[in-house]
């Protein structure tokens, strides 16, 4: 598949079935493992280690943002993959649903650069085209700065975070 | 009205940093009027050194997540500058489309998310997609179209990876741009249709006027709105003529300011402003026929110095990115598409690339040695370009509003905020939860 074929035409004919996207920004630390774990997950599907791939788009959603709510239109299931505050230990991967959390991010309202990714679902809701099943898997950091790179106790569990969501991938829903 | 405010809307977080507002007035007597900027220091500048010619767009167009298409074109152009590299015209009207998908992009998120739910009275879009579901609706199909245009010409819709130093490394089908230019013109009403919101509360936005000089781009061979190429104006040159890229450091003069930790920035005055309306100013006449009509809609005309106007001028931008680009769309099809082999050497040189991202003028400077790695780089973003001219701003804005109370202070400078739409705390994002027992 060429990076274009998604585009307008080929995307409406696809069972759109599972979008799994990874968010983040690799130039901030820790805040990367969304988009270090796509990455991970895209080159096993091109390998053809993922099964039942063909209605599964991998999706690289940098830091989200509203355009979360054009990539999740229309898919029964998202798994989402992200960097999360959660009081937890550093490196920890939880898995939650939207239903299961409440958000405590603060937001100015001064910008557009800064969204709440749990209120872009609640207007996908609102607008009828939120897939069936949401679930988020949050990933502790133990470090948000300017590097390039995750820090050690995440990288040592690359390999789990993975086979995790490879699990709920192929789970039924 | 009371005699006493204080007004302290105060956000930081451990690595984000937001804009801050503080005001004190006592016995009607403002002691203290500040927008601070606490944000983190930024270390991109310090990333890129080291790193090849070819890595450079690919790490920074990481630094913002709306205007990174922006950071990607400074940059290849700044590398393109350094090492001496041409482009074809195929090439650069690919990026001049590709370019006008952030614009529509970017101002769609700003005027639809951002502004519409001050005009209508709600705390953000959130409630507004049940009290105004069918404009809502049309502001998120634009934006959808404008996302796929993006992914269609950079391979994703943020941070591009077909955008290379000397051209593309891929490019879309002919078919691919025919339905593109298919989807614009569908838009086209759409688009209509939310100008026409808009100016149903246009009243909402507040009659402010504060004489400012405007920094933008200008293109005069051929002449075109400038967004994409061009070099340095001012409404306050007085004829002593644009300035090159290359110099904008002699433009910017930044400055460090204790009240913030983001760089400041002046050149004929105190403050400028860069920006939608900073490119109205000085390229009005250049806009595109719908584009015209949008901007008389709502009585935006050349000169205007009413900041809260800079929506009105996005929202021409969009009409004008739209016109231009099915024009664009066009005149590559008549010609034909090719894949165009790129091939780039390495070579010592300094370059700067300069583009206008979505909230304005946009620089990036880069120095390489023999082996194409880079030495320096310089980054001089547009919303740091506006900080002093929001300060200038409040300072003339809460004495003339002071009658609207606390509140209605506090959410006029909100607005003022806004309305330059700023690019802060855009590089992290994480999401920030507890856990419902």
């Amino acid at each position: 598949m060429t990076i274009y074929s998604r585009y307008f035409r080929n995307e409406k004919k696809m069972m759109k079935q599972t979008i799994v996207i990874g968010l983040g920004n690799p130039l901030m630390g820790d805040e990367g493992i969304g988009i270090v774990l796509i990455e991970k997950l895209e080159a096993l599907a091109r390998q053809g280690k993922i099964p039942k791939a063909e209605g599964i788009r991998f999706h690289e959603g940098g830091v989200g943002g509203m355009n979360l709510l054009h990539a999740i239109a229309g898919w029964k299931r998202a798994i989402l993959i992200d960097c999360a505050l959660m009081g937890a230990e550093p490196g920890t991967i939880c898995r939650f649903t939207p239903q299961q959390v409440q958000s405590i991010k603060k937001l100015s309202h001064l910008s557009v650069h800064e969204v709440d990714i749990l209120k872009v679902i609640e207007i996908a809701k609102q607008l009828d085209e939120c897939p069936e099943q949401i679930v988020f898997f949050g990933v502790q950091p133990l470090e948000i700065i300017q590097r390039m790179e995750l820090s050690d106790v995440l990288k040592s569990q690359i390999d789990r975070y993975v086979q995790t969501i490879l699990n709920e991938i192929n789970q039924p829903f | 009205m009371s005699k006493n405010i204080s007004i302290n809307v105060h956000h930081i977080t451990r690595v984000e940093g937001h804009g801050n507002i503080v005001v004190n007035v006592k016995n009607g007597t403002i002691e203290q009027c500040q927008w601070q900027v606490p944000e983190a220091p930024r270390f991109f500048e310090a990333m890129v050194r080291g790193r090849r010619f070819d890595d450079i767009q690919t790490i920074v167009s990481r630094i913002c997540g709306i205007c990174s298409i922006s950071h990607s074109f400074a940059a290849i152009k700044a590398v393109e500058d350094a090492l001496g590299l041409e482009i074809t015209e195929q090439a650069d009207k690919l990026r001049l489309l590709l370019h006008y998908s952030e614009i529509m992009q970017s101002h769609t998120l700003h005027v639809g998310y951002l502004v519409s739910p001050d005009l209508f009275g709600e705390k953000s879009v959130v409630p507004l997609v049940s009290k105004a579901p069918e404009i809502v609706k049309k502001i998120i199909k634009i934006h959808r179209v404008a996302n796929q245009w993006s992914e269609l010409l950079a391979g994703r819709i943020t941070h591009p990876i077909t955008v290379i130093p000397g051209g593309f490394s891929m490019i879309p089908s002919e078919q691919q741009l025919k339905d593109l230019k298919k989807q614009l013109e569908e838009i086209v009403p759409d688009l209509a249709a939310v100008c026409e919101a808009v100016l149903s509360v246009a009243d909402k936005f507040p009659a402010f006027e504060r004489e400012t000089e405007y920094i933008s781009l200008k293109q005069d061979n051929p002449p075109l709105y400038a967004l994409f190429h061009g070099d340095i104006t001012s409404t306050d040159c007085n004829g002593d003529g644009p300035v090159p890229v290359r110099e904008w450091e002699r433009v910017a003069n930044e400055y460090v300011t204790p009240q913030s930790t983001a760089k400041w920035t002046r050149w004929h005055r105190d403050a400028f402003a860069v920006g939608a309306l900073a490119r109205f100013n000085n390229n009005a006449e250049l806009l595109s026929p719908l584009a015209k009509k949008v901007a008389d809609m709502f009585g935006l005309k050349k000169g205007n110095c009413n900041p809260f106007m800079n929506s009105v001028a996005q929202l021409a931008e969009c009409a004008f990115v739209v016109e231009n680009a099915i024009q664009t769309i066009d005149a590559l099809l008549s010609k034909g598409l090719k894949q165009e082999k790129v091939k780039v050497s390495p070579r010592a040189g300094r370059g700067s690339g300069c583009v206008e991202a979505p909230r304005g003028i946009l620089f990036h400077t880069y120095e390489f040695n023999k082996n194409g790695e880079c030495v320096a780089a310089n980054i001089c973003i547009p919303t740091n370009q506006n900080h002093a001219n929001i300060q200038k701003d409040f300072e003339k804005f809460v004495p003339e509003f002071m009658h609207l109370g606390e509140d209605g202070l506090r959410h006029g400078m909100e607005m003022l905020v806004r309305a330059y739409d700023p690019c802060i705390s855009c590089s992290t994002h994480m999401l920030n939860v507890t856990f419902v027992k």
